[in-house]
């Protein structure tokens, strides 16, 4: 019964889907895992690497990219397609200088990707961008971090802190647990990595961070740096699940102190 | 048939990085619509229907109806002389301008607005064709609202500029005549730019346009200072249209005087020229109290310099 | 009349242009910079047409940037100066061509070499050791070939070109006031005062 309803793009079924949008939904799903973090005056991206085959260049493999001095987009989904509009992106970066003299917000560009993306889920003969986004950066003469979303469907937002791709649920969930207002450059870092050990279990060499200080100021972290991070974090995990343990131990020592107690009160 | 129209139906992004390839954008999808051109695209790619002439050759049917120099009979007359006059100062944004329009010799109103109020923030000024100059400034006005409705904030007088430029620009050599500053207040503070017909676009602290420009240099650049005051910047604008007025036969009548506050535009008064002359501007901020005109202020003065001894001479005699 | 001037250098270029924009007989503004910046250590002045010249330099300007922001790192002068009279030469064949006289200058980081490219508005492009448009070419040419060096230091190349903007003053009936003038070299593009 469904089945026609996949059939051409612009029809919606009975009960208001549009299927191929969904499953472009579902492509984004199945993408390697993007987290963004927004801090005090700091913006990090922070993406999951696929492992690069032995005799492949790596560099020829981006997820990060800049869209002008001050934007970076993240991507998770189909890498076809992320470099499609991203062309695109780039393109209306130049061309809105070149008309209004200024460079986009990361508002603009956002809600430019949005609608593109949108555009195709309501013209015949086309399929939907199986990618989502998340646009981080900083508005000329504006000191404030931001960062947004877009969905194949055509939907954006802002956020604090979100994750696109495999699991981002659980990494969203994680960072909502664990995200504070008014972070500092590094605690972000930490959190943007944290969060991406989630789901990254092959750790630093899997993980890459691009980090925004503040406008046309980005660097990417070296990979010492991140195994730095990673070793920390997993120390602190280590000492965390010690403590944790020797908890559990003087609870189950204390427990079995009292039971043998109890045991010898009753036997004496 | 129309190279005019031709030209602006194909893709706005296309146009912008033509035939180099940058850009691959499909046809069927135009990103006009979807806020290329900085949100400009989508009415920008409706304008050429209405606004040439149905004719082959639009340039050349303007030309053969407006030549008042070869045919003084000819249909359409265009008003040309003019005298307005914008300067950026301590105190913001001084837009002063004359109020007569001429065809030929023909003086054809003493009480043109020359200042074309576009929004509460923003003046354009008018000399060159009137028509010119009037449709596209409020068309500027309604792309501006436009702006703040899709981008949430004031556009800035830089953007707004831009936009009038791009546009005219696209018009290059059809005939419009238009020769205009564009003044306001956005986040970067008072702001003046100059933006003609030839497609020419130029940030400034002070320009000054029209037949009558080179009178009202001559008294602006002379009194002209970043510090002036409020008062005194006024009474500078006053008095440099007052000096164009009187000297160019096609400026004068009376002088509209405006001025642009960090909170937007202030309508400050409207001056004859004549009693500009005669009496001075009357009760108002910067008056000096008496007429502008050459011989007020030299009255009783003289450059005779007859030799001291002289006047006992004549009494001798 | 606008006048532009440029010469190469041991391991620099030198473009310097006037700072007017006139209309009729009136000099609408004596600051104007028609030196455009268009990529890390690439120059170009632009003269010719009132209206075309700023909007064929902002054209390039965002093309070569977009190209950077493509392919990460920019374009060497002479793609860049092939790009920009090929664009020029399209423009000169459609319906409203850009009536622009350029001069490219930029410092080659791969082979450590100053280029600098003449181009005029009907699509010449010439790889030259100096260059001059307007009718300060007429004094400066003879001038720069009697004096240019190519192993001349900034210091020399400055007073090289003082040389032809004093005699352009000199002898011009409309001279510019004053000039605009940038260097380019392995540090990237900087303005000097001469």
């Amino acid at each position: 019964m469904s089945r026609s309803y996949d059939r051409a793009l612009t029809v919606f079924s009975p009960d208001g889907h549009l299927f191929q949008v969904e499953y472009a939904l579902e492509a984004v799903r199945k993408g390697t895992c993007a987290v963004g973090v927004r801090g005090k005056n700091v913006v990090v991206l922070g993406v999951e690497k696929k492992s690069v085959l032995q005799l492949q260049d790596p560099r020829t493999v981006r997820k990060v990219v800049m869209l002008d001095d001050h934007v970076c987009l993240a991507f998770a989904g189909l890498t076809a397609d992320g470099r499609v509009l991203i062309d695109k992106a780039r393109i209306e970066c130049q061309s809105h200088r070149l008309t209004v003299e200024d460079p986009v917000t990361v508002e603009y560009i956002t809600r430019h990707i949005a609608g593109i993306q949108q555009r195709y889920t309501q013209s015949g003969g086309v399929r939907p961008f199986g990618i989502s986004t998340l646009i981080v950066g900083f508005d000329p003469h504006d000191a404030r971090p931001r960062l947004y979303q877009t969905e194949p469907s055509g939907i954006y937002s802002a956020w604090k802190a979100n994750a696109i791709g495999r699991s981002s649920k659980t990494v969203r969930e994680f960072l909502e647990k664990n995200h504070k207002d008014d972070m500092t450059r590094e605690d972000s870092i930490k959190l943007t990595i944290k969060s991406l050990l989630e789901v990254v279990q092959t750790g630093a060499k899997n993980i890459e961070i691009s980090v925004m200080e503040e406008y046309g100021k980005v660097s990417s972290l070296e990979l010492e740096e991140i195994e730095r991070i990673v070793t920390e974090i997993e120390h602190e995990k280590e000492a965390e699940a010690e403590r944790k343990r020797s908890r559990l131990a003087a609870t189950a020592a204390g427990q079995a102190a009292m039971s043998t107690r109890a045991g010898a009160e009753s036997s004496g | 048939m129309n190279t005019f129209v031709e030209r602006f139906t194909t893709n706005a992004s296309n146009g912008l990085f033509c035939g180099n390839g940058a850009v691959e954008e499909d046809e069927e999808f135009s990103d006009a619509m979807w806020g290329s051109e900085a949100g400009f695209g989508s009415l920008a790619r409706g304008v050429p229907s209405f606004t040439v002439p149905s004719v082959s050759d639009p340039a050349a049917f303007l030309r053969l109806h407006t030549d008042d120099h070869a045919d003084p009979n000819c249909k359409i007359k265009i008003q040309h002389g003019t005298t307005t006059l914008a300067f950026r100062f301590q105190g913001g944004v001084i837009v002063a301008v004359d109020s007569r329009a001429t065809a030929g010799s023909y003086v054809a109103s003493g009480t043109v607005k020359k200042v074309i109020e576009i929004n509460p923030y923003l003046l354009g000024t008018m000399a060159g064709g009137a028509a010119d100059c009037q449709y596209w400034e409020t068309y500027l006005g309604m792309h501006c609202r436009l702006h703040e409705l899709r981008n949430r904030e004031r556009i800035s007088v830089s953007a707004a500029s831009k936009y009038l430029s791009n546009l005219v620009y696209g018009y290059k050599g059809m005939g419009l005549s238009m020769g205009t500053m564009i003044c306001g207040w956005d986040k970067t503070g008072p702001a003046v730019f100059y933006v003609d017909s030839d497609g020419t676009r130029l940030k400034g602290d002070l320009f000054s346009v029209g037949s009558g420009s080179t009178f009202a240099y001559g008294v602006l650049d002379q009194g002209y200072r970043w510090d002036l005051s409020d008062e005194e910047a006024q009474e500078l604008g006053r008095r440099s249209i007052y000096a164009a007025g009187h000297r160019d036969a096609f400026s004068g009548n009376t002088c509209n005087l405006y001025h642009v506050k960090e909170n937007g535009w202030n309508f400050i008064g409207n001056y004859d020229i004549s009693k500009l002359h005669y009496d001075g501007p009357g009760d108002v901020a910067g008056s000096p109290g008496h007429g502008y005109g050459y011989d007020l202020r030299v009255e009783g003065r003289s450059s005779v310099n007859a030799p001291e001894a002289a006047p006992a001479v004549a009494a001798q005699a | 009349m606008e006048t532009s001037f440029a010469l190469t250098g041991k391991g620099y270029v030198i473009v310097a242009a006037d700072t007017t924009a006139a209309r009729s007989i009136v000099k609408m503004k004596v600051d104007e910079d028609k030196i455009k910046e268009i990529s890390p250590h690439l120059l170009m002045a632009y003269s010719g047409e009132p209206g075309d010249t700023v909007q064929f330099a902002e054209f390039v300007e965002r093309n070569i940037r977009l190209y950077q922001i493509r392919n990460l790192y920019p374009l060497r002068p002479s793609a860049a100066a092939s790009w920009i009279r090929r664009s020029l030469a399209d423009s000169l064949r459609s319906r409203s061509p850009y009536s622009v006289n350029l001069l490219v200058g930029g410092y080659d980081t791969a082979t450590h070499e100053p280029k600098l490219y003449w181009i005029d508005y009907l699509g010449t492009q010439v790889d030259v050791p100096f260059g001059a448009h307007g009718y300060g070419s007429y004094f400066a040419l003879s001038l720069l070939d009697r004096y240019h060096d190519p192993e001349a230091s900034l210091e020399e190349g400055l007073a090289t070109l003082k040389r032809c903007v004093d005699e352009v003053a000199k002898r011009l009936v409309v001279s510019p006031g004053r000039y605009k003038v940038k260097v380019v070299d392995k540090d990237g593009v900087r303005e000097v005062e001469i």
